[in-house]
């Protein structure tokens, strides 16, 4: 952001004109659609519509649940339901057999059956076919097609994430014969099949007139429109020419659109933590005394009311409340800036020190946060400057060569404790300790030990305190109020559109 | 003489590409950036993320692949887009389907404001006519075009309702709805513009009516209608007509921020797109083509200039 242009009173005088004139005058309500159509803002663009080639949540959004789905689905409150597989069974926790729902026929007209489930997971775990998380996968030593609705997967060591993996996007079951189409034409068993991908414009569903599952979905087409620009989002939104602003919404618009008549908000959870990262294997961040210093030292709930207007959840772990082993660590670590002073004087910096703190305005939050943490660690003597990267070379800089000492970025994904377990991951953070007590919790299977195991993991965020966890950031979905069924909380990447439909 | 000129003229504008080109390749190749993990997101592996550059083919030496880029976009084939999967020229025409149209209309807002306006200032010169063009194309200065088409949006598609708030459904839906989906965007880019150009006009023709033919012809005895079109027009033409070709560039450059604030499907937002996702074959494509089409309006200016001046002679 240029800062230096000489600046104008003209636009000021403009602006202040256009904010008194501009709200007094009377919005009607956006028009309803005759029919089931609905409209959809979204902020990006897929980059390519393969479910089992990107992670990008841009893509889950559109195809997952909607297009394609899996065996296995992560229902609205977290809970992973049978899908495609009715039901499963599990003598000794090694072999899996799964009996598929009977009558699923993929968009092309053939039936579903367990040779797609054998070809689908090969594929996912062959290094070759470059699925991007071709790890989770590994351990399944072998698949075995019993008949055409039932399979047979047995693991080489026990997974307690074996059931969750097949509840994710990359888990979707296509037909073979569709490979090659899968980037720009997906097909799949789900409610919806793909109309059209004008690009840089739109993606057209239409209803799968043929869907296993009955009485859904109730809508006949869905068009989701590509609008980067918030405030145009919020624009289509009043205009009408859009009945969801799925992401568009920044949490500064909220009071405006319910204001707005004809218009509501939801708001709700989403798995999405937002963290200032410490580059630990830097000094001053290598000493836990620092990292904790800069814990005590941060008015988490001022973050939120200076950069979040309020919205969102505040956390003090890796761990969020869509989880099921959650718990509440947000106070485990209170703001202290006495103490923080201590601890950084104990470690050895009685004057604080200097940082730099990257951040990308592609996402506007992590400026704002930004902006706010710079105040709160001058106040314990950490001089920090925040500098704005573009999102390209942040991920090349920090995430890929860990070349930082602080930033801050939303982790979206959904159960990623394992990113803390790695000490290549881009913070850097090696704990044996927690690399011990992770590795147990993902092969066992008794629920009750496995709370337990997350809770430990959860101490002992709290006390190494590798980064900072700061907010889950608030799902917030801005709707026209005749459209209902959409998705309170987000524990999964998908805007599932089969229950959503219009108000008689 | 003209034909020499002329040939000389593509001789340099197929140099120019050239340039323009090993330019673009380089500096999306040098920017830090990885189409692999901008693909693979937060949660990539770096084995995947490797195997995933050596299928876009970004593991081999630079000099070949812009040679092979160069051989094939010679033979007039761009590339196949990253993000997309679909080859780069086409992405290009579908884009500037829009672009262009959007470009020419806000070209058009701008030349039928700025040239009456600035005319009539320069005819009224220090009467207050003069001072409330001055004070309005100051404002015009002022405000950066998204901001203004912001404001229109409000107005018009959100308060009043008359048109929609931006999106374009294709040419395939109809001239009309068209044209009615570029209106606010073209009057937002060139509104703004005009505000430059009336400036321009204003004091080219001002200057113009102070040189000694002008007085000569005033002394004939001409109307002061014969003098301003016949003698002060036409003289002031070659510098409104510089400023003019440099704001075409200014407008396709402008076309990107509206396109985004309008989410029009344009040049300016695959490019956009394009530089985020390090989708390069695309960003090459397109900054070629804009740099092909600004080569080419300096090059029209150039002819129009011994048009319209007798005494420039290209030898």
């Amino acid at each position: 952001m240029a800062r230096g242009a000489r600046v104008s009173r003209a636009p000021v005088v403009l602006a202040v004109l256009a904010l008194l004139l501009l709200p007094g005058l009377p919005v009607a309500a956006p028009p309803l659609p005759a029919g089931h159509a609905l409209t959809v803002q979204v902020t990006a663009e897929p980059p390519g519509l393969d479910l089992t080639a990107t992670p990008a949540s841009a893509t889950a959004t559109i195809v997952f649940y909607n297009v394609q789905e899996g065996l296995v689905k992560v229902d609205p409150h977290g809970r992973l339901v049978p899908w495609l597989a009715e039901r499963w069974h599990t003598a000794d926790g090694l072999n899996y057999t799964f009996f598929l729902k009977r009558g699923v026929r993929f968009h092309n007209g053939r039936p579903f059956t367990a040779d797609d489930v054998r070809f689908v997971l090969d594929r996912a775990r062959q290094p070759e076919t470059r699925h991007p998380h071709a790890k989770q996968y590994e351990d399944i030593a072998d698949i075995q097609v019993r008949d055409p609705h039932t399979v047979t997967i047995a693991l080489r060591k026990p997974n307690a994430m074996f059931l969750y993996t097949l509840a994710r996007q990359g888990s979707v079951m296509y037909p073979r014969e569709a490979v090659e189409q899968l980037k720009s034409q997906p097909v799949g068993t789900g409610p919806f099949v793909l109309a059209r991908w004008e690009r840089g414009d739109r993606v057209v569903l239409k209803k799968n007139p043929d869907y296993h599952a009955k009485g859904v979905p109730r809508l006949d087409e869905v068009t989701f429109r590509f609008i980067a620009d918030q405030n145009a989002a919020l624009a289509a939104l009043q205009a009408g020419d859009v009945d969801v602003a799925y992401f568009g919404l920044g949490p500064e618009s909220v009071d405006v659109v319910r204001r707005s008549p004809g218009l509501r908000v939801v708001v709700g959870e989403t798995t999405n933590d937002v963290v200032l990262a410490l580059n630990n294997s830097r000094p001053p961040y290598a000493d836990v005394r620092v990292r904790r210093a800069i814990t005590h030292a941060i008015d988490k709930d001022e973050v939120l009311r200076g950069a979040m207007f309020g919205f969102g959840r505040i956390l003090g772990t890796n761990v969020d409340a869509l989880n099921p082993y959650f718990v509440d660590m947000a106070r485990a670590l209170p703001h202290d800036p006495g103490r923080a002073r201590r601890l950084l004087a104990e470690a050895g910096y009685p004057n604080g020190f200097d940082a730099v703190l990257k951040v990308a305005p592609q996402y506007p939050y992590t400026v704002r946060t930004g902006e706010v943490l710079v105040g709160q660690l001058a106040k314990v003597g950490i001089r920090v400057r925040l500098e704005q990267i573009e999102w390209g070379q942040w991920l090349e800089r920090v995430y890929r060569n860990a070349d930082y000492d602080m930033t801050i970025i939303g982790h979206a994904e959904a159960w990623d404790a394992g990113n803390y377990a790695n000490p290549r991951y881009y913070f850097r953070y090696d704990s044996p300790r927690f690399q011990e007590v992770f590795q147990k919790s993902e092969t066992t299977l008794d629920e009750a030990r496995r709370r337990a195991l997350y809770r430990e993991l959860q101490q002992i965020m709290v006390e190494e305190a590798p980064v900072v966890w700061l907010y889950a950031y608030p799902r917030l979905v801005a709707a026209k109020r005749g459209v209902q069924g959409i998705w309170k909380d987000l524990p999964t990447p998908s805007f599932d559109l089969s229950g959503v439909s219009w108000a008689r | 003489m003209m034909r020499a000129f002329v040939a000389r003229r593509l001789v340099a504008f197929g140099a120019t590409m050239l340039v323009v080109s090993i330019l673009v390749f380089v500096v999306v190749r040098v920017l830090p950036g990885d189409p692999a993990l901008l693909i693979l997101g937060l949660e990539a592996s770096p084995e995947a993320a490797a195997a995933l550059r050596t299928a876009l083919g970004l593991d081999r030496p630079l000099p070949v692949q812009y040679a092979e880029w160069l051989a094939r976009a010679l033979r007039g084939d761009f590339g196949r887009s990253i993000q997309y999967d679909l080859p780069v020229g086409g992405l290009i025409l579908d884009r500037l389907a829009v672009t262009a149209p959007l470009t020419l209309l806000a070209a058009v807002f701008m030349a039928a404001t700025a040239l009456p306006l600035g005319m009539y200032a320069a005819t009224h010169h220090r009467r207050p006519g003069d001072y409330v063009t001055l004070i309005v194309s100051q404002l015009g200065l002022a405000v950066p075009s998204f901001w203004a088409g912001l404001l229109l949006v409000l107005l018009f598609a959100v308060h009043l309702g008359w048109v929609r708030a931006g999106g374009f459904d294709g040419w395939e839906a109809g001239l009309g709805p068209g044209l009615r989906s570029l209106l606010l965007p073209a009057l937002a880019l060139g509104l703004i513009q005009a505000a430059i150009l009336t400036r321009t006009t204003r004091s080219a023709l001002l200057e113009v009516f102070q040189a000694e033919h002008v007085r000569t012809a005033r002394a004939k005895g001409l109307s002061e209608r014969a003098v301003t079109w016949k003698h002060v027009l036409r003289n002031a033409l070659v510098t409104i007509l510089t400023i003019l070709g440099l704001q075409l560039g200014h407008l396709m450059a402008g076309s990107i921020v509206l396109e985004n604030v309008f989410y029009l499907p344009g040049l300016g937002r695959l490019a956009l797109g394009a530089i985020g996702a390090r989708d390069l074959p695309v960003v090459q494509g397109v900054v070629l083509c804009v740099a092909t089409v600004i080569v080419a309006v300096n090059f029209a200016v150039d002819l129009l200039y011994a048009l319209l001046d007798p005494r420039i002679r290209y030898e």
